[in-house]
């Protein structure tokens, strides 16, 4: 089946704050899940659709985005034709800055999209966890006749760098705002995932960076909301954004959940990610694990409750881990206990100590930290 | 000298119907039998090649070969996709005048000489696709150059008891140099017994295969006809003494000790979690394992995607396996795929690949222990489906 859709990853976002997290990572390489990076749902997505040119545009601390992604070859990405291409991040003008929005670096891909056999584009932030199909959209974007379909799905989680968007009844998007004071309950936001024509796009970005925008969102989406037929394609299974610390921590407890399990890894294909060759989960004698979810490679003789241990955790004598996320590698020793607490990767807790933040305000250890 | 020329490369066995492990070898061949949750029993010699710095491999199938030939697919879990060497399936084939099955394990490499010779390698190394062991082939490689050896075959010390099972090489006084060679002695001079890994010089063995294939009485068997010939004909052959782990999991009761073995925390046990000598398979992402509120895991070794709600000891749960609420499982290997439902109970058995054991069946030993290693196994077969409250026995093989 010939491909008609291209994809352009956004690694790092300005809409995203994961402070610590983020530290040595773009977001879309923040560790996610127990053994996923948050890259691996949207590349597994379009891989799944058969979406197989894909740019990954970065920005900053990519080392291990592209230590993780390497070839593409977990994503069956390594094509002779088609595939992955990471692009470092564009030093633009003669200031030597890095690109300031989308549509300076939009504008950068140029050459790569006209050279790309694809007649659409999907423009997507990695910052976002979910299992759809790409050949849904594209379906649902032909069929309504659209410029550009967006993505969006239903939440109470507003703050304010969201965008609530608002329809008529044939779905069509009459306004697109950031959140005010007197918005409550569940609204629908934008997912920065965006599907459009590449002719289109290509003019829309060049007209934009022509008069010096840069801004996507406002220079483009809500730019264009009167002239062009904008459509919203509303997201109703699980979708998880990790925008903030405190998202992330939900998220990955909604993973507890069967039914978001279900959802996220098995709905429509899996979600692929980078083979590691861990051995598989090694329970001892003193294990006590409740409602977790345990990543091979973990060596546990400790209590482990409501928790996500990513891959080769080790997890010592009489330690005891509730409501927490432990990152790969990381070393609980001994007796050590933590509650609400995010460490990340090669963080080691000393024999005894005890760490603990609070359900909305997680505690988080920065990589590679000992206490 | 060739370009493409190695130094050398392993020829690898995995031809074996493996009989004796029954119901889980009638759709596959042995070596791709599941192991340790995440494995299958060829990753073990591939492993140890690539480890080794051995990177080109003929795989010689026969039997039932569809599975292990897709599982090897181009290597790439190994490493082994090259340019120059790699992985190659070497099935049987038809030649312009004749074609015939692998009749022995000497006949078997004789009918891929052009395929080694492709190479030119100095050394071959023949290996069997039914041992779980980790071993240094670039070590053995190092003592036979040493030795100008024409022959070195791996020895391992076994108890004298067990002695007369294996083949068992009587050695030269004070040296290394293999003066005897007894296939199952009666009576054992000594404890030294084949691993079945043999490093031959290739232009000697080359020969030798020639000969044999020519000589119709022969059986063209390694072990019954080309390593006797050879120390008949006082070339120089030599033991290679391995101390470390080593298991032939030929039968059901090897195959279910192999894996118990891991969960055995002696220093001269298996050890799966090790950087330096890792051991690699052919995994699909799966998500991580899902323990829920009213599991309880002692003492066990579990895999991806698999989720746990009952009780689990001293057990190896392979990846993509349900285990329902109220199961107990305990002493057992549960495979790939395997679905175990609420309140089963199964005891000292092996449950193969995607069978399902329905609720409260009762599968194995239930009774209180008898002395250990005295368990008699109870299998499933893969694909089996073990009906509600059924009752399976300690030594039945069902599937």
């Amino acid at each position: 089946m010939k491909n008609k859709t291209m994809g352009i990853l956004f690694a790092s976002d300005k809409e995203s704050h994961l402070n610590d997290l983020t530290i040595h990572r773009t977001t879309s390489s923040v560790p996610f899940g127990g053994r996923y990076r948050l890259i691996d749902f949207t590349l597994s997505n379009f891989v799944n659709a058969n979406i197989t040119t894909i740019g990954v545009v970065t920005r900053n601390n990519y080392n291990s985005l592209m230590d993780h992604i390497r070839m593409g070859r977990d994503w069956d990405l390594s094509r002779k034709n088609s595939g992955i291409t990471v692009f470092p991040p564009m030093v633009f003008d003669s200031a030597h800055t890095v690109y300031k929005g989308k549509i300076e670096a939009l504008y950068m891909l140029r050459g790569y999209m006209m050279e790309a056999s694809e007649d659409y584009v999907v423009i997507a932030n990695a910052n976002i966890a979910y299992n759809i199909d790409f050949d849904e959209v594209e379906k649902f974007h032909i069929a309504k006749g659209a410029d550009i379909t967006v993505l969006t799905y239903s939440t109470d989680d507003v703050n304010p760098r969201k965008l609530i968007v608002s329809t008529d009844k044939n779905d069509r998007i009459k306004d697109m705002r950031f959140p005010v004071a007197s918005d409550s309950g569940k609204q629908v936001c934008d997912l920065n995932i965006y599907f459009i024509k590449k002719d289109l796009l290509i003019s829309l970005v060049d007209n934009a960076y022509a008069h010096g925008a840069y801004d996507f969102e406002k220079d483009i989406i809500q730019a264009q909301l009167q002239d062009l037929y904008i459509m919203n394609y509303e997201l109703k299974d699980y979708v998880a954004v990790i925008d903030r610390i405190s998202s992330y921590f939900k998220c990955s407890m909604d993973l507890l959940n069967p039914e978001v399990r279900e959802s996220l890894f098995y709905k429509h294909s899996p979600i692929l990610t980078k083979v590691k060759d861990t051995v598989p989960a090694r329970y001892k004698e003193g294990a006590d694990v409740k409602n977790s979810i345990i990543a091979d490679g973990c060596v546990i003789d400790g209590t482990v409750e409501n928790s996500i241990l990513f891959r080769s955790v080790k997890v010592g004598k009489g330690a005891v881990i509730r409501n927490s996320i432990i990152m790969e590698d990381s070393i609980i020793m001994d007796g050590a206990t933590l509650n609400y607490t995010i460490t990340d990767k090669d963080v080691i807790i000393q024999e005894g100590r005890t760490l603990s933040g609070y359900e909305t305000y997680p505690m988080v250890v920065v990589k590679g930290k000992v206490i | 000298m060739n370009k493409n020329s190695k130094e050398c490369i392993a020829m690898l066995l995995a031809g074996g119907q493996g009989t004796r492990l029954g119901v889980l070898t009638s759709d596959v061949a042995k070596p791709a039998v599941p192991f340790g949750a995440k494995y299958r029993i060829i990753d073990f010699p591939l492993s140890n090649c690539i480890n080794s710095g051995i990177d080109t491999i003929g795989v010689l199938t026969q039997y039932r070969p569809f599975e292990l030939h897709q599982y090897i697919g181009n290597g790439q879990p190994w490493d082994l996709d090259r340019l120059n060497g790699g992985i190659f399936v070497l099935p049987p084939f038809m030649r312009a005048k004749s074609g015939e099955w692998y009749k022995g394990t000497a006949n078997a490499i004789y009918q891929n000489i052009d395929f080694i010779d492709n190479y030119s390698p100095e050394y071959v190394v023949i290996l069997s696709g039914d041992h779980i062991y980790k071993m240094d082939y670039h070590d053995m490689l190092t003592e036979h150059k040493k030795n100008n050896a024409d022959c070195t075959i791996a020895v391992l010390d076994v108890p004298l008891s067990e002695a007369s099972r294996f083949g068992i090489l009587n050695l030269k006084p004070g040296t290394q140099q293999i003066a005897e060679f007894e296939e199952k002695p009666k009576q054992p001079k000594s404890t030294k017994a084949s691993m079945g890994i043999y490093i031959f010089t290739w232009e000697k063995l080359r020969q030798y295969l020639i000969d044999d294939e020519e000589d119709k009485t022969s059986e063209n068997d390694f072990g019954k006809n080309i390593i006797p010939k050879m120390l008949g004909d006082k070339q120089r052959m030599f033991a290679y003494q391995f101390d470390g782990y080593w298991k032939d999991v030929g039968t059901i009761s090897s195959l279910w000790e192999a894996n118990m073995d891991i969960l055995r925390a002696g220093k001269n046990d298996l050890n799966l979690d090790d950087d330096r000598w890792k051991i690699y398979a052919r995994t699909n992402a799966e998500p991580p394992q899902a323990v829920t509120s009213t599991a309880k895991l002692i003492n066990c070794l579990v895999s991806e995607g698999t989720v746990v709600k009952g009780t689990v000891k001293d057990s190896i749960i392979s990846n993509s396996v349900t285990i329902g609420e109220g199961a107990y499982i305990e002493g057992s290997i549960v495979m790939p795929g395997a679905v175990i439902e609420d309140g089963a109970d199964i005891r000292y058995a092996i449950i193969g690949w995607n069978a399902v054991v329905g609720k409260n069946a009762i599968i194995g030993e239930t009774l209180p222990a008898s002395k250990p290693g005295e368990w008699k196994i109870a299998v499933v077969g893969p694909n089996y489906t073990v009906k509600e409250g059924e009752i399976i026995a300690a030594d039945q093989m069902v599937g």
